[in-house]
């Protein structure tokens, strides 16, 4: 499903450049304690502008997932049937992602994955299987 | 917040005139000549001059198809041939549309506004997933082959099927009983396409665990009604329906953040703000028209706004409880599922025609074996849940 490359922003550059060597990267705000997704100038829960990053350990659950069985773009075509979920990480931001690797007919919420990188050029695209 | 001051406007501002196009499939047809053939319908409906409208409120039109121009609320006052006070284009749609038009009416600036909604999504292929035709991603969304609003009204009705064990047993009864609705209509896209569980549950998954039938259809047409005042409103020729309550949220969260998917949505904070401007209660409501760009959109706004308890709705919508003949009758036009997609126009129109007693066949009444209504409570949702706007209506 690599047919689609990252496209960095100025808000999203650090995570990307990150993933050149397979870390998720988040801001953690400095005053609060909590870690942001998407990426923002400031946080969301006390508009502290300070921050540091944090490397997440990629561990986390499914909250939500669905499975593709139509192609909204060729580029997927191949891929069908293919999982997308939301997975709530450890460090506590939601992505978006793909769970790979597994029968979609057995995966449920609150599932426990990990992460797993696919290569995407110079970049690598943060997956997740199953973690039992 | 106290929304105390609103009370002010129950029953002070009415929808006076509505608007209709062909509907459906209507080929060689420009977005714009159903916002302009909308909005003349409107003005006559309403027994209205075109000089009377002194404010245009459109929707932000999704990008133009057929290499069309953009139908810019300029433009569409151009055709029209009206030079409005107030001109506004914005994409929080009707459920704000009501709220700005109330705002300029009660401050002074407009005396009839009138809104419009109107797309050849039908004829242009419009996919809701437009993104996905477009050659180069514009998001990292794509990377995970996550293509828009399917997929993620997928995910929130998948959380909730997680969290209060709903699923397509609830969303059948929503599917059929609107069905049987838009039997009723014959300006329906789907009036002669009778529908039965069998079919329902048959039906391939496009996105899991969604069928193409617990999804909004796509059409071209337009849509467009008048707001005025009540006192303006005795002396137009069309019965007097007023706004009773109105109320809008806006949680605003991505879906891919969001964790107010499967309840409490900006429905429960939104109907509160117009129940309480209202002054009444679940009980007093005689139908119902609910922005059903999903099934499960049907049952987490009902859910929300109190009609049962969070996964009771597979009880409450089963045995006709919505449908035709039924104790509460739900999106009586088919609604965005089987009658035509005009956003949140298509439910709070319907209840207008109803209120008018305008609706032939389906008029809920003695003939469907319901009650005349006199109050309908009406919603609209956008984004993936990111904004709700109830509107109770009320016949005078």
């Amino acid at each position: 499903m690599n047919t689609f490359l990252p496209t960095p922003t100025a808000d999203t550059a650090f995570f990307w450049e990150a993933t050149k060597n397979k870390q998720l990267k988040f801001q953690k705000c400095s005053d609060c304690g909590y870690v942001r997704w998407p990426a923002s100038i400031a946080c969301p829960q006390c508009h502290s502008l300070n921050f540091e990053y944090v490397i997440s350990k990629g561990i986390g659950k499914i909250y939500s997932f669905v499975v593709y069985k139509v192609a909204f773009h060729k580029a997927v075509k191949d891929s069908l049937p293919y999982v997308v979920a939301i997975v709530e990480l450890d460090e506590g931001p939601r992505i978006l992602s793909n769970i790979i690797n597994c029968d979609p007919s057995n995966l449920r919420c609150d599932m426990p994955v990990k992460v797993v990188w696919e290569e995407a050029l110079e970049f690598n695209i943060p997956k997740f299987e199953l973690n039992f | 917040m106290s929304y105390d001051k609103l009370k002010k406007l129950k029953d002070k501002y009415a929808i006076v005139g509505i608007g209709y196009t062909p509907q459906g499939k209507v080929p060689n047809r420009s977005a714009l000549s159903f916002y302009v053939e909308a909005g003349i319908n409107a003005i006559k409906d309403a027994g209205l001059k075109k000089e009377d409208i002194d404010g245009l409120i459109c929707y932000r039109q999704f990008g133009a198809l057929l290499n069309e121009p953009e139908p810019t609320p300029y433009l569409i006052a151009q055709m029209l041939g009206i030079q409005p006070t107030i001109l506004s284009q914005e994409s929080y749609c009707p459920r704000h549309h009501f709220v700005q038009a109330i705002s300029l009416l009660e401050a002074g600036f407009c005396n009839y506004v009138l809104i419009i909604y109107a797309d050849n999504g039908f004829s242009g292929n419009r996919t809701f997933v437009e993104e996905a035709t477009h050659p180069e991603p514009k998001n990292d969304n794509y990377l995970y082959g996550e293509f828009g609003f399917v997929g993620d009204y997928a995910l929130a009705a998948r959380r909730a099927m997680h969290e209060f064990n709903t699923g397509p047993d609830t969303w059948k009864e929503i599917a059929v009983s609107q069905r049987k609705w838009a039997m009723l209509n014959p300006i329906a896209t789907m009036n002669q396409k009778p529908l039965t569980y069998e079919e329902y549950l048959n039906a391939d998954y496009i996105i899991e665990p969604f069928r193409k039938l617990d999804a909004a259809l796509i059409s071209d047409g337009g849509r467009a009604c008048i707001v005025t005042s009540v006192e303006r409103a005795k002396d137009l020729k069309n019965p007097i329906v007023s706004i009773m309550g109105i109320g809008e949220a806006n949680p605003s969260i991505d879906i891919h953040q969001a964790t107010y998917i499967t309840g409490p949505t900006g429905a429960k904070k939104a109907s509160e703000m117009a129940f309480n401007m209202a002054d009444i209660t679940l009980n007093e409501i005689d139908a119902c028209e609910i922005y059903d760009c999903f099934t499960y959109t049907v049952e987490i706004t009902m859910q929300d706004y109190g009609f049962f308890k969070p996964g009771e709705g597979k009880d409450f919508f089963k045995d006709g409880y919505t449908a035709p003949g039924g104790k509460l009758p739900v999106n009586t036009s088919g609604g965005l599922l089987s009658e035509a997609y005009f956003m949140g126009l298509t439910p709070i129109t319907e209840a207008v025609m109803q209120l008018m007693g305008r609706c032939g066949q389906r008029q809920l009444g003695m003939a469907v074996g319901n009650k005349k209504p006199e109050i309908i409570l009406c919603s609209d949702n956008g984004g993936v849940l990111q904004t709700h706007a109830t509107i109770i209506l009320r016949r005078q």
